[in-house]
């Protein structure tokens, strides 16, 4: 044993030699030295980890976190943020939630004192100039200055032409916000309320912030715009196929899945805070399957990586279900397959077969009406065979959902019914003409294929099911038609072989994985799960890409199941709290309806874009349709739509509403009637049929918690040209003559300028508040009180307040309250009371579905009949707007919730119980409008109220709802909630740990007993209808417009060719340009759309700036090296960026990452002289026409349920390398 | 004594070594935490790894060389019995030794810092300055140095810039002395006053916290708290049990 000492004689030496001089005790063996003091840099370390205090808030950014922060203040600076480690535990068997968050997040803090940070209200200085030399010539009155300013067009151009070019100087509040009020009131007073118009998007997000604003804005009668279809985030396939919008499971149920695939989903960087369930799942045994274009960072998880070309994915999922359908169909019956889609699909119910035009083709579905029953609602039952053969109405359908006869029976109990899946095996087929889309151009052709088929009350009829393998090309013996001979076959739709040709996965790998994916459903129960996004999302054509994914996870029953089926994650959608949320953002408690538009169609017509729309409306066609669409223009398409009161369209008409109200009530007629006699006169147009009329466009928009023109505005360059009348880079020409719309008129003159008044809020300068006219700096997530929750965990978090919104900033909820008193004030002498006529669209969960049987249009303009609201024209309502009173009742909780309830998803709840907590809880106003109503007047006010009116968070809320339903569908159903009975969440519990929510009727999952959610399993389990034609999920979508697309039954279609469509030069094409290359927008790994992104921490993270993420091969083609400024330019615009060159990508593809911000790094393009635009300038608006079909079952309007998506994944741009000297 | 040399000799000086020291005790005053190399080692270990000793050591010698030739008077190494032509055969040879390390280390440490990207970028304009001065005095000093004997000329600088400088010291500058000597010379010594003025703002504190007590020192320093007086209401309150022991 040696003795204890130190390394080396030498070193003992001097050790030894130094203990005589210095302080303190050197031990025996040398090597310790003790010492009394010298630890007053202790402080340092220890006042670093000392905080004044420590805050609970989240962000608000649309990233689906929904995580739990720790705030850090230091003398009254926020220092820092980390994460929350307390989340509620998710049981036993599992990993937990905690913690949770993201370097985005962690940076957020850095905003607080940012340079970008908007610290006082601004206005441009030539408006602000304007502005106080017209009050002046007006006698002080701000309403009629505006009035002046606008209403002359030398003054106008001059503030609308500096738009975008700085020259903001400081205001005083109280003139920003009398400016910003005065444009309101004129604009509501000369045009009409729907002129004004509110763009926040996410409510979730921040649901108070969101329902402050929504709530002043509905008030007065101006139309809130949707995000989710305009941000092409909306699954359109959602509604086609559950009847519902985005239910999807949250993280801690990828837990639960054994088989996942990742599918057009980059986990690790669009879902951070989630993505340790799906490692930690496949230590459980969990296997991972990624499908991606590029080498993306989900893909270092998978266990497989299959890369499909970009937009093809629905080739490789049809091929995916051909082998399903085969082996677990058709050569082997699969019991727990079979009976899932007998029960919870529309696969065993009768379509009949019509013949057109020498062909046959799949009609509609057959319904109890056709069998001669005369029962309430019968031609809304939809019909199946059961065993024995014989015609049976099984309950759920929607006939049963609405009216007296049909309570008790809208379940989907089958009784003894076992419902015949196929007709196969009977003596009868029939050949059946089917389109398909392969083509490289996408157009379509005709396959004939055989489907067993009978009689039933004289109709020929067939099964979903048969038709639905007819489509995929599963054949059986003896039927009729062009079959492929196996999956090696390439020439026939459907097989493995087949995809491969189009999508480059090998024919045995696809086959492979998707008859794991059904095995491993089968072996589980259904846990075979497959998460999507906006990968597959964002195509022109994805709702046909869903509905094939959709197929998988359906036909393996997996949805409703825990730890199965779809997945959907874009945006943060989910306001668990949604019935209390709904009612004050929407002012349900003082006026119904609201004005909500579908904003894709807005912004198409407000920016101009339908302008350069050269594609006819028929170009998308099958082969099988009727021309319904022949000689129309997409914009034609949006005007019948809007005319049939499909699809909502505000400014409706071209009178101003209130003035049209008046003249209603003048006439003493019914609103109808008034309405379709001055139609018919042509007095009265709708707005849509004439968009560039100056009477028909939008004047004043206001955008909050959003960056419209920096992140979502599809076809920048248009937004800055037509609404703007800013500097732009449009580089195309518009439509032709002959490409000219036929019902919708066309002006000579397009204007530019369209808005006299772009406001927004924000705490940081974006692409968006540089162009606005007013900018107001808003608060932070960190300085707020205000909800929060997501699709990815069941908990509902607050925001609080870690300092007081710093310099001159308020918070949103503070903001509105300012404009709507100043509003009110001025509205006194300039609006007063008005009845104003809202035209309101069919709605989804309504009986308003059933006013178009089978979906069948009847065009009263074309037929020349007279139109009746609701039925086939928009609803119309008469609803006063006491505009002096805004104010007063945007601060208390007004009697129509007592009176009339709150109605979800086609489900009332009596809310008297929650508004009597509110009096007490909030207190109660004095005097006025709204004397003795519960008080609104502080945002957690605001908090109380949504926490109270909702059954998510109030449990004898829930309780009720589920007894509500009882009643319709006569199963049992309120235990779900039982357990919670008792319990309100408050905001206080919000605001000291996550809180989860209670199982309620206003989702389709269930939480009962710390179960994780997952959507449907209320359906599966306790046979509640979905809510869709048959009540079940449907593979066959019945409607004429889908008929006439040739996309009834789930079909291949391919990306757009914009080569064809468009002339753009083909992918791969060298040019004086460039190379031609698809242009992909998908989301970054340093910032959350465009927040972040400008953030110093994420900058030194990432290269900063704008780059373009490009393959060696194509990047070699034109001479790019990796970092080398480039330059891409196609008809919509140009930009400017740098090229980050990366064997990630495949060749043919470019990648610019969604919003990165305008106010980093963007030079001066050659092309246009002008500085370069962002990744939003070289795509443009294109809407698909199914999407805008509506008044039917499913697919009937509901608010960011149902819409045309702003989809921007077709694009294709050109790209070159430029000078490298760029100057700013 | 003129006024250019009342400025130049006299009052510079003084102002350079007030700031010298102020700027020290300012420094550790106010800047702990920026007491510091700023060592670039984490980003380029090749170059420095023989550039950073040639340099030190260099440097070091250089210095001693400094102190033997300027603070010991000619008189006491004479008087050891140390010719003229002996101390200037030892301060040649050893100095030219010194020299050229410092001299070729520098250069590495300055391409290093130039080429290396990194480096660079960790360079800032106080640095730059910095550089500048440092390289000029040494450059200075040797090229100086190195002239006078090759021209066969060497100047004794025992005789002018010595005497003046120690005369700083007893507060009585001695300008004739050092307005003697050649302009080399006296450019190297400007040059070194403003050295000493930049010192305390610069990297180079960083000579006064050099790590030599590590030589002799235990590697692990337990340090307990010294005994404080309690703060007013803070004083330790006995248990009622051990009342009136």
């Amino acid at each position: 044993m040696t003795e204890a000492g130190l390394d080396s004689p030498a070193e003992q030496l001097l050790v030894q030699l130094g203990r005589h001089f210095r302080k303190g005790e050197v031990s025996d063996d040398l090597r310790t030295l003790h010492q009394i003091g010298g630890r007053d840099a202790d402080s340092f370390y220890r006042d670093r980890w000392s905080h004044d205090k420590v805050v609970r808030s989240t962000h608000g950014v649309n990233c689906t976190g929904g995580c739990s922060w720790k705030v850090y203040v230091k003398d009254g600076i926020i220092t820092w943020e980390s994460q929350q480690t307390d989340y509620p535990t998710v049981g036993p068997d599992s990993p937990e939630y905690e913690p949770r968050g993201c370097p985005r997040g962690a940076a957020f803090s850095w905003y607080t004192y940012s340079p970008t940070r908007v610290r006082y209200p601004y206005v441009r200085g030539t408006l602000l100039r304007l502005f106080r030399e017209a009050k002046a010539r007006n006698g002080d009155d701000p309403v009629l200055a505006w009035g002046e300013i606008v209403g002359t067009p030398a003054l106008a151009s001059q503030y609308k032409k500096a738009r975008g070019k700085g020259g903001f100087v400081r205001a005083t509040w109280d003139e920003a916000i009398e400016i910003a009020s005065a444009a309101h009131v004129h604009t509501i007073k000369t045009w009409g309320p729907d002129r004004v118009a509110g763009f926040s998007p996410i409510p979730a997000m921040s649901m108070v912030s969101h329902a402050a604003g929504a709530r002043f804005y509905t008030l007065i009668g101006a139309p809130l715009l949707s995000f989710y279809d305009w941000y092409a985030d909306l699954p359109v396939a959602s509604p086609q196929v559950f009847g519902d919008q985005t239910d999807v499971p949250e993280s801690g149920d990828w837990w639960n899945a054994s088989y996942l695939m990742l599918w057009g989903s980059n986990v690790p960087v669009t879902r951070t805070p989630d993505a340790h369930w799906m490692t930690e799942a496949r230590y459980s045994g969990q296997k991972v399957v990624v499908c991606s274009p590029d080498y993306s960072d989900a893909t270092k998880f998978a266990d497989e990586w299959l890369a499909p070309a970009p937009g093809t994915d629905g080739a490789l999922a049809m091929a995916m279900g051909h082998v399903i359908l085969r082996e677990f169909f058709v050569d082997r019956t699969t019991e727990p397959f079979a009976d899932y889609c007998k029960r919870f699909t529309d696969l065993p119910f009768l379509v009949t077969l019509e013949e057109q035009d020498g062909r046959t083709v799949p009609g509609r579905f057959l319904t109890a009406a056709d069998l001669g029953e005369t029962s309430e609602h019968s031609e809304f039952k939809t019909v199946l065979l059961d065993a024995a053969g014989e015609a049976v109405v099984p309950n759920g359908s929607l006939g049963f959902r609405f009216g007296q006869q049909g309570e008790g029976s809208w379940n989907l109990e089958l009784g003894d019914t076992d419902p015949l899946l196929t007709l196969y095996g009977g003596t009868a087929s029939a050949e059946v003409a089917l389109p398909r889309f392969d083509a490289p151009d996408g157009s379509g052709s005709v396959i004939v294929r055989g489907v067993p088929t009978c009689e039933v009350a004289g109709h020929r009829v067939t099964t979903v099911f048969d038709l639905l393998l007819a489509s995929y090309g599963v054949d059986r013996e003896g039927l009729p038609g062009t079959w492929p001979t196996g999956y090696d076959d390439p020439s026939s739709p459907g097989t493995p072989a087949w995809q491969a040709e189009i999508t480059g996965v090998p024919a045995d790998k696809a086959e492979r994985i998707g008859r794991e994916f059904a095995q491993n459903s089968l072996d589980s129960g259904g846990r075979s799960m497959i998460i999507m996004g906006a990968g597959t999302n964002h195509y022109f054509h994805s709702d046909t890409i869903y509905r094939a994914f959709l197929a998988l996870t359906t036909l393996t029953g997996c949805q409703g199941k825990n730890g199965g089926g779809w997945a959907h994650y874009v945006g943060q959608e989910k306001v668990r709290p949604l019935t209390g949320h709904a009612q004050v953002a929407m002012s349900a408690d003082w006026a119904r309806p609201p004005r909500q538009m579908i904003g894709t169609a807005y912004w198409y017509l407000a920016t101009g874009q339908w302008r350069y729309d050269s594609f006819r409306a028929d170009a998308f066609s099958s082969p099988t349709g009727k021309q319904r669409f022949a000689g129309m223009t997409t914009v034609d398409v949006l005007a019948q739509s809007a005319r049939l009161g499909w699809m909502p369209s505000y400014p409706t008409f071209n009178w101003n509403s209130l003035d049209l109200g008046d003249a209603v009530k003048a006439s003493g007629q019914k609103p109808g009637d008034f309405v379709a006699d001055e139609l018919a006169a042509g007095r009265l147009r709708f707005s849509c049929e004439d968009p560039d009329a100056p009477e028909n466009f939008p004047r004043v928009l206001t955008v909050w918690r959003a960056n419209l023109l920096g992140s979502s505005g599809k076809g920048n360059e248009y937004f800055l040209k037509h609404l703007l009348g800013a500097e732009h880079a449009v580089q195309g020409s518009e439509a032709e003559e002959s490409q000219r719309p036929r019902d919708v008129t066309w002006r000579e003159e397009s204007p530019e300028g369209k808005l006299d008044l772009l406001l927004a809020l924000d705490f940081r300068m974006t692409s968006t508040t540089l162009f606005a006219d007013v900018v107001l700096p808003a608060a932070t997530w960190y300085e707020k009180h205000d909800l929060n929750t997501t699709d990815m965990h069941p908990f509902v978090n607050a925001f609080t307040p870690a300092i007081s919104p710093p310099w001159q900033t308020r918070t949103d909820f503070d903001i509105f309250h300012t404009l709507a008193k100043t509003f009110s004030q001025q509205a006194e002498e300039h609006l007063g009371v008005r009845t104003d006529l809202v035209a309101s669209p069919l709605a989804h969960d309504t009986p308003d579905e059933m006013s178009l049987p089978h979906g069948q249009v009847i065009d009263w303009r074309a037929d020349g009949t007279r139109p009746v609201p609701g039925v086939n024209f928009p609803k119309l309502a008469m609803v006063e707007r006491d505009y002096p009173a805004t104010a007063a009742k945007m601060a208390a909780l007004g009697p129509l919730v007592d009176s009339l309830g709150a109605t979800t998803k086609g489900l009332t709840f009596d809310l008297t119980g929650p508004v009597s907590y509110l009096k007490h809880k909030n207190g109660t106003v004095r005097g006025g409008v709204a004397d003795g109503r519960p008080r609104l007047d502080r945002d957690t006010d605001m908090c109380e109220a949504i926490l109270a009116m909702s059954g998510t968070t109030n449990g004898a809320l829930a309780v009720q709802g589920f007894e509500t339903l009882e009643k319709r569908t006569g199963t049992r159903l309120a235990d779900l909630a039982r357990e919670h009975e008792g319990k309100q969440i408050t905001f206080a519990d919000t605001q000291s740990r996550p809180t989860p929510v209670i199982t309620s009727p206003e989702w389709s999952g269930s939480e009962q007993g710390g179960r994780r959610y997952s959507p449907f399993v209320i359906n599966v389990e306790r046979a509640k209808p979905w809510h869709t034609l048959t009540g079940r999920q449907h593979f066959f979508v019945e409607h004429d417009w889908m008929a006439e697309l040739g996309e009834q039954l789930p079909v291949f279609r391919p990306p757009l060719d914009m080569h064809q469509l468009f002339a753009e030069p083909t992918i791969g094409s060298l040019g004086e340009l460039g190379i031609t290359v698809r242009y992909l927008t998908p989301h970054s790994k340093w910032s959350i759309h465009s927040e972040y992104q400008d953030n110093l921490f994420m900058l030194s993270l990432s290269r900063g700036g704008q780059t373009i993420w490009m393959s060696p091969q194509d990047a070699g083609k034109v001479g790019v090296g990796d970092n080398d400024w480039i330059e891409a330019v196609n008809r919509n615009g140009v930009v400017v960026a740098r090229a980050i060159v990366s064997h990630r990508m495949p060749e043919g593809t470019v990648y610019m990452h969604h919003a990165q911000e305008r106010t980093i790094d963007v030079p001066i393009a050659e092309t246009s002289k002008k500085r370069g635009g962002i990744h939003n300038s070289l795509t443009r608006l294109l809407m698909k026409p199914t999407h805008l079909a509506g008044g039917y079952a499913q697919l009937s309007y509901a608010f960011n349920y149902l819409g045309p998506t702003g989809n921007q994944r077709d694009e294709v741009t050109m790209i070159r390398r430029r000078s490298q000297e760029v100057e700013y | 004594m003129t006024g250019r040399e009342q400025l130049l000799w006299v009052v510079l000086p003084y102002l350079c070594l007030v700031t010298f020291i102020g700027g020290h005790v300012w420094r550790y005053r106010y800047d702990k935490f920026g007491w510091t190399t700023r060592s670039s080692q984490m980003y380029e270990r090749r170059i420095l790894r023989i550039a950073s000793p040639l340099f030190h050591f260099g440097i070091l010698a250089a210095i001693g060389g400094h102190v033997v030739g300027i603070l010991v008077p000619k008189s006491w190494t004479e008087s050891v019995g140390v010719s003229e032509g002996a101390y200037h055969v030892v301060a040649l040879s050893l100095g030219a030794v010194a020299g050229v390390c410092t001299v070729v280390g520098m250069a590495l440490l300055i391409y290093r810092r130039r080429t290396v990207g990194p480096v660079f970028s960790a360079t800032t304009k106080n640095d730059k300055l910095m550089y500048v001065v440092l390289a000029a005095t040494i450059v200075l000093g040797l090229v100086t140095t190195v002239l006078g004997n090759v021209t066969g000329h060497p100047h004794d600088y025992r005789e002018t810039v010595a005497p003046y400088f120690r005369s700083i010291f007893w507060f009585s500058p001695d300008t004739a002395r050092i307005s003697e000597a050649p302009l080399g010379f006296q450019v190297h010594v400007e040059m070194a006053w403003l050295l000493f003025a930049l010192w305390p703002f610069t990297r180079l504190v960083h000579v006064f916290s050099a790590p030599i007590g590590y030589l002799t020192r235990p590697y692990i320093v337990y340090r307990s708290r010294e005994q404080r007086p309690a703060r007013r209401g803070w004083e330790p309150v006995s248990r009622p049990d051990q009342r009136g022991r």
